[in-house]
């Protein structure tokens, strides 16, 4: 399973962690000797030093068995580090922390990150066609999602972007677009190279979009959200999302960011109600969203 | 002055002494302290065993003499590294470490430079034996 759809997810869950919880001064999630995801605050060289005494420790632990759980109470703080899964979750928090209740979100939020991103990377695998490489790589045609989508208000502008999409191409391969035409590239290849990393899952609480022009097929999400999938798929083409409920219903739909600064960075997804009933959920729901890559 | 520790009660005593010269009575008091309270704790049935050491002494105490070498590393490592990582974050000194694994769990701590590792079954109850050993 690739590591970008949980480092995307458990970053967010991190930096919320410490929203929640301001005596959490430092999380970070590792596995495999390798640091997946850091909350802001996090100095990657104390990552990896902690990883390091952590490896020192697991590998002279024979007496007790594998490691579930260490806590270290220091003078002016402490430590833990907690394996779920296959995943070790790092909290380091002042004295005045609540014990009990920084437990109790990390232990539920984490693994239910995991187990969501395990189970949409599953979904999206088994739904994934197979890729193939184009006989004749178009132009570089590939563009970020600019403002100028983002802000494009016009439902004419918007078709005339879907038409620009042929629907029938298959995701294409990154280093496929950008090869020469003089170059061909040997199939063989090309399959031994990593795919497009694969959507970065986004859980989010849905909110009611309401107004006399708000078109019902266009969602809004938070910039920041926008941005990190720019970040990740750099060239691809992102027109459309597709969200899914907890019952297991999708649509797809288009997206825009929120306009008001004071619903940003809440973790809400504005979504027209004619939408909602078709998920058949309600505001104050979760739902998840996730890039469909043209 | 030589020293000599000897664990009281215990299945598999195994005493160091250092023949440093210098210590202080009340090192020794300090020492002698915790070697009867981990005497005390030793008699609880879910506490596999204990290792203490100060600068000049040692006294371990195990179920499975044969795993002390074992034992005695990963004690050293775990507050070691402990140290370290608290380091890492600006915590200061470490008060105690508490090491789960799958099969039973340790209580390491320096309590004024004796350094003790308690090792214990899963279910016993580690918040009462710190209580029990702290000052």
């Amino acid at each position: 399973m690739s590591n970008e759809v949980y480092a995307f997810a458990l970053k967010s869950t991190l930096n919320e962690i410490q929203n929640a919880c301001p005596d959490v001064t430092s999380n970070f999630i590792f596995k495999d000797g390798e640091i997946l995801a850091k909350d802001r605050n996090t100095e990657e060289e104390n990552a990896t030093q902690t990883l390091e005494a952590f490896d020192a420790i697991t590998e002279r632990a024979d007496p007790l068995g594998e490691i579930e759980n260490i806590s270290i109470q220091s003078a002016e703080g402490k430590v833990n580090i907690a394996a779920m899964n296959d995943f070790y979750l790092t909290t380091v928090s002042s004295n005045e922390a609540d014990e009990k209740y920084v437990n109790t979100l990390t232990r539920v939020l984490i693994p239910i990150v995991i187990k969501l991103s395990e189970k949409f990377q599953s979904a999206s695998i088994e739904n994934e066609p197979i890729t193939t490489v184009q006989p004749e790589p178009e132009e570089d045609d590939a563009e970020k999602v600019t403002d100028e989508f983002i802000d494009d208000e016009t439902p004419d502008e918007d078709e005339a972007n879907e038409n620009e999409q042929s629907y029938e191409e298959e995701p294409e391969e990154e280093t496929a677009a950008t090869e020469p035409y003089n170059e061909p590239v040997q199939e063989s290849e090309i399959d031994d190279e990593p795919l497009i990393p694969d959507p970065p899952v986004t859980q989010l609480i849905v909110e009611n979009l309401g107004g006399l022009l708000v078109p019902s097929d266009t969602i809004r999400v938070d910039q920041e959200i926008i941005n990190q999938w720019n970040e990740l798929y750099g060239d691809n083409k992102i027109n459309e999302v597709e969200v899914e409920a907890l019952n297991g219903k999708t649509t797809r739909c288009k997206f825009k960011h929120i306009k008001k600064s004071k619903d940003t960075g809440k973790g809400i997804i504005k979504m027209p109600e004619k939408m909602q009933l078709t998920l058949e959920i309600a505001a104050g729901e979760l739902v998840t969203v996730k890039p469909i890559i043209e | 002055m030589v020293k000599k520790k000897q664990s009281q009660e215990t299945a598999s005593p195994l005493v160091v002494d250092d023949d440093e010269i210098g210590d202080t009575s009340e090192e020794d008091e300090t020492y002698q302290d915790l070697s009867n309270k981990l005497a005390e704790i030793r008699k609880n049935k879910d506490v596999i065993g204990y290792i203490m050491r100060s600068a000049t002494s040692a006294t371990i105490d195990l179920k499975e003499p044969e795993k002390i070498v074992e034992y005695a590393i990963f004690s050293s490592q775990a507050l070691d590294s402990s140290q370290e990582i608290s380091d890492q974050f600006e915590l200061g000194d470490v008060k105690s470490v508490l090491i789960e694994g799958k099969e039973s769990k340790a209580l390491c701590m320096n309590i004024e430079g004796n350094k003790i590792s308690i090792f214990m079954e899963k279910n016993a109850d580690d918040a009462d034996i710190l209580k029990q050993i702290s000052p």
